[in-house]
């Protein structure tokens, strides 16, 4: 069977704005969602793993992100609704199909995500100086560490089915009842998921690195200097270790899994600028973080964010393009016409700015007044 | 057609959307309600120098975190994964028409959470002015996200003039939006007030304190119970004839309807013999029993809200079995399942015999053995029917449904099923594919019930 058939008609309506549009949302959302995300996927395991076996240093590390995740998660969660929409826009002709074949794990995710997040509160509610905590709030954290890694698998399931259309006539075939799928599928056989999830993963290191920089350099100055210190160091390890991840997966990715075609595309004239420094650019926030080694300031500390936020949208963008390479086989997602809804459109922009100038408002009515200071500024949820 | 339909037995893919929905309704009125009730009261307690009461609120507004930004985002999201996997069409067109919407909504979702969490974890830290403001921030951002989305969900009932010319904000501003802005507006307050009680009457051990958050919530619960009467009178009077129809007809939204009734006016009396009258009456089991009946209103509403649309999704625009009214006349002469994607893929590989010129010769349908007509009827159940209808047992069961019918009986009812009843999509294929469902329900149908006279 081609795969094309399986393709439905584009929509009567068309795209209510130009593709670049809606993809530039789509790409920008993702970065933005992709830090917080970065944070929960790698950061939660990484600060179990410290509480449990780590130096006092460690602990306090553990306790200070796991204190902050509850924020991290809710910030997170409403960043990834921007990519979800506009996928929904534009991508719709694959994304609702790929998702209804693996229909159970798609909508699993919704459940694990609750367990996941409420066990993040109950591990964070349970967070204190000094105090030791319950076997119930620490299998808590586990718990949720675990839900969210498989999270992350879940999802590298459905957006990597999205794109290999050639796996879907087997696997609708082999999981319906008279033609209908029973949305058991899960896109195993696809050969880019295991490098997808896990060099995610490793990327998400690389995140929790610089974030931990960031925390010591921005948010927790009023912890000791010896802290701060160790939180360099820790953070060039860390980042270390996710770079050389992310490396051996991305390379497994590029060079083990990819379609030739798509892979002469990228390392061609003009992909091939985008490509270098989708995989030199880790290297920046690296070096910001080794000069911070034995002390992090607040103004490279900055820095290091602001690169480690590059960093994510050139990988956002480098995806973006496979993505649509990939499909190009099946699908030209720019081709569909245009049925431009100009003043709804100036209407969502002229809020969206209205939106970070209150933003922008609300974070300066609070700046001068204290800096994110956990311990303190949870005290309420701490007493619970 | 357009999609492949996902087959969730016993309980059909769209009655999770339905579960997920009611699950989610009965707290993002919260979110809307609390935010105000927070805004509002904070403003008392700091006027008043109440610093009792300003602690019960702090711990209020962690209780109202720990719902509205966790669960109610979560099933907020749940919706969309939901309707994108039960109702993939509709949500296509949804989406294509108000994007922008979502967009906006976005923006104030964003100030939601942001002022809620600096509302929370700087309590104590912030100018009392900056605090209120920040409450406030979320409170009309929070009532703008429900504008929002029930200028989209209302559409859904009745877009007014919206198919002429497709435009957005006559869409958007359709007949149903200010009666259910309205109603929704006071359903958050009603509901709030109910969720205060139950926290109130479970955290606070000070009777006079009790006392001072009954009689505080019992105005809001009021015009709250007001409101939601006159958007609900105004929802009415602007439904399309078939929802009225439907109201009248369907035995289970009879029931439904009645239970609403019955339960709102028991509101009503414990309102005002408990909160009002008699504020000290509200201990832990009268919280809970005003919370529960206010919660099994809400649901009811929320499963008729839903119910009344039959036989669409999107009224006059898409049917709940995902076809579009305008390809009907097409796919009743070239056949359903040669113009559906997935089943026009499904025949093809299943039997390619019957497809010549690279078409599906309706004849050689029929010529296939019975096992295998039998087997292409339900291909068509699957995606013509199984969007309100389980199989022999579950949701809806067609099986027990044409129990006992003769096979002319069936015939006719495959054929014409929007005149045996006006609340399900009309027949979108060929008299032979007709023909393969019947066959298909017969084969499912149990005989009639023995012992009868």
């Amino acid at each position: 069977m081609n795969p094309t058939e399986l393709i439905g008609p584009p929509s009567p309506l068309g795209y209510p704005a130009p593709y670049w549009f809606l993809v530039t949302f789509k790409v920008l959302g993702f970065t933005l969602h992709m830090g917080p995300m970065h944070v929960w996927f790698a950061g939660i395991l990484i600060a179990m793993i410290a509480a449990r076996w780590g130096s006092p240093e460690a602990h306090r590390w553990s306790a200070r992100l796991m204190r902050q995740m509850p924020v991290i998660i809710a910030l997170g969660v409403n960043f990834g609704i921007v990519p979800l929409l506009f996928t929904q826009v534009a991508y719709y002709r694959v994304f609702y199909p790929a998702t209804i074949l693996m229909a159970w794990p798609w909508f699993s995710i919704i459940i694990l995500l609750t367990f996941a997040y409420y066990g993040v509160y109950i591990y964070a509610s349970g967070v204190k100086e000094g105090a030791a905590l319950t076997p119930f709030k620490r299998a808590a954290g586990w718990v949720s560490a675990i839900l969210f890694i498989a999270i992350g698998f879940l999802f590298s399931n459905g957006f990597s089915l999205m794109t290999n259309l050639s796996a879907w006539p087997t696997l609708w075939q082999s999981t319906s009842v008279a033609g209908a799928p029973l949305g058991t599928a899960l896109n195993t056989s696809d050969p880019t998921l295991l490098p997808r999830w896990l060099m995610m993963f490793g990327l998400a290191l690389t995140t929790v690195a610089a974030y931990t920089v960031f925390d010591a350099g921005v948010l927790a100055r009023r912890q000791s200097a010896e802290y701060r210190a160790w939180a360099g160091n820790f953070a060039l390890q860390l980042y270390t270790v996710g770079l050389i991840w992310f490396a051996l997966m991305g390379a497994w990715y590029t060079f083990g899994t990819w379609p030739t075609e798509v892979r002469a595309r990228l390392f061609a004239s003009p992909w091939i600028i985008l490509t270098a420094l989708t995989a030199l650019a880790p290297g920046v926030p690296w070096l910001l973080i080794l000069f911070q080694r034995r002390q992090v300031t607040q103004t490279l500390a900055i820095l290091t964010g602001l690169a480690q936020f590059g960093v994510l949208a050139l990988n956002a963008i480098s995806r973006q393009v496979v993505q649509n390479l990939e499909l190009s086989k099946f699908l030209d997602v720019t081709a569909e016409p245009v049925n431009l809804q100009l003043s709804p459109l100036v209407v969502f922009l002229i809020l969206f700015i209205a939106g970070l100038g209150v933003v922008a408002w609300m974070i300066m009515s609070i700046k001068p007044k204290t800096t994110m200071n956990s311990p303190k500024s949870h005290s309420g949820a701490s007493r619970r | 057609m357009h999609y492949p339909s996902w087959y969730v037995p016993l309980l059909t893919s769209p009655m999770l959307i339905a579960v997920i929905a009611i699950l989610h309704v009965l707290v993002s009125h919260y979110a809307v309600g609390g935010g105000l009730f927070l805004a509002v009261e904070t403003r008392y307690a700091y006027r008043t120098n109440n610093r009792e009461y300003l602690a019960y609120l702090h711990d209020h507004a962690w209780f109202f975190i720990l719902i509205t930004v966790v669960y109610g985002a979560i099933t907020g999201v749940g919706i969309w994964w939901t309707i994108g996997l039960a109702s993939p069409l509709a949500t296509e067109m949804l989406i294509h028409t108000f994007v922008f919407g979502w967009a906006m909504e976005y923006v104030f979702f964003v100030l939601e959470i942001v002022s809620a969490f600096i509302f929370f974890y700087y309590w104590g830290k912030l100018e009392p002015k900056t605090h209120q403001a920040i409450a406030w921030i979320y409170a009309f951002s929070a009532w703008m996200s429900l504008v929002l989305i029930t200028g989209i969900t209302a559409f859904m009932l009745n877009p007014g003039a919206w198919s002429e010319n497709r435009n957005f904000w006559v869409g958007f501003f359709n007949p149903q939006f200010v009666p259910q802005v309205i109603a929704r507006t006071g359903g958050a307050l009603l509901l709030t007030s109910l969720y205060v009680y139950l926290h109130a009457s479970l955290r606070v051990k000070g009777q006079a304190l009790r006392d001072l958050i009954a009689s505080r919530s019992t105005l809001p619960a009021l015009i709250g119970a007001a409101a939601v009467t006159i958007g609900g009178i105004g929802w009415y009077v602007f439904l399309p004839e078939s929802a009225k129809a439907a109201l009248t007809v369907a035995s289970s939204l009879n029931i439904f309807m009645t239970l609403i009734f019955a339960l709102t006016i028991a509101v009503f009396v414990m309102l005002y013999l408990g909160p009002y009258r008699n504020p000290h009456w509200v201990s832990p089991g009268f919280a809970l029993l005003l919370f529960g009946t206010g919660l099994m209103v809400f649901s009811a509403g929320e499963f008729v809200r839903e119910a009344v649309r039959k036989p669409y999704i999107i009224y006059n625009v898409v049917y709940s079995n995902q076809i579009l009214p305008e390809e009907v006349a097409t796919l009743r002469q070239k056949g359903y399942l040669e113009g559906g994607t997935w089943t026009s893929a499904w025949v093809r590989t299943r039997y390619p015999n019957v497809v010549q010129s690279q078409q599906i010769n309706e004849a050689q349908l029929l010529a296939l053995p019975e096992p295998d007509q039998r087997e292409l009827g339900k291909v068509l159940f699957q995606y013509h029917c199984s969007s309100c209808h389980a199989t022999r047992e579950g949701y809806s069961p067609v099986g027990q449904l044409v129990r006992g019918w003769t096979p002319e009986m069936i015939k006719a009812l495959v054929e014409n099923p929007e005149k045996f009843h006006f609340f399900m999509p009309p027949w979108a294929g060929t008299p032979e594919e007709a023909e393969l469902l019947a066959k298909y329900l017969i084969s499912i149908a149990p005989p009639r019930p023995g012992g009868m006279k």
